[in-house]
């Protein structure tokens, strides 16, 4: 008998493969707390999973059996679960093994196959939905082995390449923008005018920056009160204006008047009554709000949506740039694992061939004990050391060998030709043994 | 052997600007511990070799222009290493490496004291007091006026929408503003106590506090302008741009007092007579 081999498997839908009207119905509901991802662990030919669904991506990575059917039963399974057709599923499907699905699973994690190319929250995504089946037993030693790696490799690129550096969205380019000029924004005040949607998206990512409440300005105090409940804020009529502008540091306007609401003398005023503290104010209505000249006074900062725009463009071409090295790091990561994930394969005949080997010095050492009672526990230690030497100086040949076949394609056959010269079958055991093997390997092998 | 320590830290200075000067030439990334490192190996010896020379001499050599501008080097690296604690910014080191270099390199031109002073006007424990003071208000300016220009550059390309590398690798405007609010104060309150020291030692030397000496006329020009930015930056509340551009003046004008006054005019700071002095004895 030869051990049971085992394949890594990514199979899923993305932001490249389907429409949002396919991906958002494979959202793998229910699974909360891991039973879909138990459901799947449970089934032939899959021995751990890990599900993953964020907006732009539902995949299951799986440490699988060698066979080709498990990927038409997952297929299956997943049309099941959503009560789709397999048929409708297929087209959008991607279906990755080997070194293939291990480099996807790296380069998700470290965020180079995402719609926005280095952006940070996948990382966490990626962790939480590992936590959350692992939590739920569906991830065994090969998958832990597997997503440990992903997200130390997620961590090299992170801090060796540029690709997490540079903001790729409007409102994350902003806040950015915002911390270079005001600092780390804790002590700062957020004052937004009018409302829409980017502006909302542009406070909603400020208020995690900022302590004080936002403050919310707008024509219409219904308006303002609503928005205000929704940001934790405090709501205030247009006629506030100046006043609020004296204090706040970060400012988004985003009102629909077709006439600038702030002028240059009105700002003049202001910053000599903030006594020149720096501002910087967010232009988002087009047309716009304040009157671009604001610019020229010392210690504003105005930047409208298209200056925000033209920072994003920049920004997601260094991160192009980037990308390529990042992905010689994760190529650099996936061979590294490969190279353990084979390991795996001779390590239970390593152990076998030992076993056998001890076992036969053990029982002729015994088959002697009558002629060698008259020695002392000197001479006895020598035998031991003796025997011991010689089973360990001719097991060194066959696993020399089985190392170095690793690098060749043919592997598989040295491995099973070891085990039948050897007569290794009754001392290559069942999973339970390879368990243990891979998990003293996983501590032997961690960074 | 009197070098050795001065020549290895002047050496490190120059691997460290080297380093710097590559990093933000090329590097990415928002931190260079490579060239820390050797700014801070830099920082050990220069130390030793301070320590060395008043081990040897038994007095702290502070008469020579050698002594004085290697000593303004390690203020200036002193309070740049000080900060790595607040701000591990590369664009300070790299602008603190080389200066530091340079104070090195213009230094050893200078002859270094080798025994007590000949002119009795210099054995007193006037002088390490008065040239501490003194050294320690031109290193706080010298860095000063560093974050001064780093506030420039970035609050042009702020200004002017160029968002670069080198806009993500600068301090943040807030960060190299509280460095000059908070530093504007000590390099003051040095640079009084240098002048302080330096009429109490002329009192007791000649008997007068003031002699109205060039050194001495630049020192009150110096300090009245920065006793003027002391009043604009808290009554006046001046902040940003316009207090970087007068800590970037107020350099220069220290420089001036520091260097241009000993060599274009003259008086008691004048070295020249100092120097073949401490060469002949």
């Amino acid at each position: 008998m030869t051990q049971t081999k085992h394949d890594f498997m990514v199979l899923g839908v993305n932001h490249t493969t389907a429409p949002v009207l396919v991906r958002e119905r494979i959202t793998f509901p229910g699974n909360q707390d891991g039973a879909v991802t138990r459901l799947v662990a449970q089934t032939r030919g899959i021995e751990e999973c890990v599900i993953l669904s964020t907006c732009n991506r539902a995949e299951i990575i799986a440490a699988v059996d060698d066979s080709e059917e498990v990927s038409e039963r997952l297929i299956q399974l997943v049309a099941q679960i959503h009560g789709l057709g397999a048929d409708s599923l297929i087209p959008h499907l991607y279906v990755k093994r080997r070194s293939d699905a291990v480099s996807h699973v790296f380069r998700v994690t470290s965020s180079l196959d995402s719609m926005v190319l280095g952006e940070p929250q996948i990382v966490g995504q990626v962790k939480a939905a590992f936590k959350r089946d692992a939590a739920a037993n569906a991830t065994g030693p090969l998958i832990n082995r597997l997503m440990h790696r992903a997200f130390f490799t997620a961590k090299r690129v992170r801090t060796e390449t540029g690709v997490a550096l540079s903001a790729v969205s409007i409102a994350y380019v902003a806040v950015e923008l915002a911390k270079k000029i005001l600092g780390d924004l804790e002590q700062s005040e957020a004052l937004l005018i009018g409302a829409g949607e980017m502006a909302e998206l542009t406070a909603r990512h400020l208020a995690g920056n900022v302590r004080k409440p936002i403050r919310i300005i707008n024509r219409t105090i219904e308006n303002a009160c609503a928005l205000a409940a929704q940001f934790e804020g405090t709501a205030e009529p247009i006629d506030r204006l100046f006043e609020a502008l004296t204090t706040a540091d970060v400012v988004i306007t985003s009102t629909g008047s077709c006439d600038p609401i702030i002028m240059f003398s009105d700002m003049k005023a202001v910053m000599k009554r903030r006594r020149h503290k720096p501002i910087f104010i967010i232009d988002i209505a087009i047309p716009r709000d304040i009157e671009p000249r604001v610019n020229d006074l010392d210690g504003v900062y105005l930047y409208n949506i298209d200056d925000l725009q033209a920072v994003v463009d920049e920004n997601i071409g260094e991160r192009r740039a980037e990308a390529e090295k990042a992905g010689n790091i994760v190529d650099d990561e996936v061979r590294k694992f490969m190279n353990w994930n084979r390991s795996l394969e001779w390590a239970p005949t390593i152990v076998a061939l030992k076993n056998k080997f001890e076992e036969i010095r053990i029982n002729e050492i015994g088959r002697l004990n009558g002629r060698l009672a008259e020695l002392n526990d000197t001479e006895r230690e020598a035998i031991d050391i003796l025997t011991k030497s010689i089973i360990n100086k001719i097991a060194h040949g066959p696993i020399s060998f089985m190392k170095q076949s690793l690098k060749t394609s043919r592997h598989n056959q040295h491995i099973d030709f070891v085990q039948r010269v050897f007569d290794l079958n009754s001392f290559v055991s069942g999973s339970e043994s390879e368990e243990a093997q891979i998990s003293g390997y996983e501590t032997d092998h961690r960074n | 052997m009197h070098l050795m320590f001065f020549k290895v830290s002047a050496i490190f200075y120059l691997i460290s600007s080297i380093i710097y000067a590559a990093f933000l030439l090329r590097s990415k990334g928002t931190t260079c511990l490579s060239g820390f490192c050797f700014v801070a190996a830099g920082f050990v010896t220069h130390t030793s070799s301070i320590l060395h020379q008043f081990w040897v001499l038994g007095f702290f050599p502070m008469a020579t222009p050698f002594d004085a501008i290697s000593l303004f080097a390690w203020g200036v690296i002193a309070i740049f290493v000080a900060l790595q604690f607040w701000d591990r910014n590369p664009v300070l080191g790299a602008m603190a490496a080389p200066i530091a270099t340079v104070l090195m390199l213009v230094a050893s031109t200078f002859s270094y004291q080798i025994s007590q002073p000949i002119v009795p006007v210099l054995r007193s424990w006037w002088l390490p007091i008065h040239v501490s003071f003194a050294i320690a208000g031109n290193s706080v300016f010298t860095v000063m006026a560093m974050a001064g220009a780093m506030y420039i550059f970035q609050e042009r390309l702020i200004k002017r929408k160029k968002i670069g590398r080198f806009h993500k690798i600068l301090p943040s405007l807030e960060t190299l503003d509280t460095f000059n609010r908070r530093a504007l104060p000590i390099g003051f309150f040095f640079l009084t106590l240098g002048i302080i020291s330096g009429a109490l030692w002329a009192s007791s030397a000649w008997g007068s506090y003031w002699t109205w000496d060039p050194k001495e006329t630049w020192s009150l020009i110096t300090w009245f302008a920065y006793a003027g930015m002391v009043h604009q930056r808290l009554a006046l509340g001046w902040r940003g741009k316009k207090a970087a551009l007068l800590a970037i003046a107020g350099f220069c004008l220290v420089m001036f007092t520091f260097v241009g006054v000993s060599l274009l005019l003259g008086g008691h700071h004048s070295f020249v007579g100092l120097c073949r002095e401490t060469v002949l004895s």
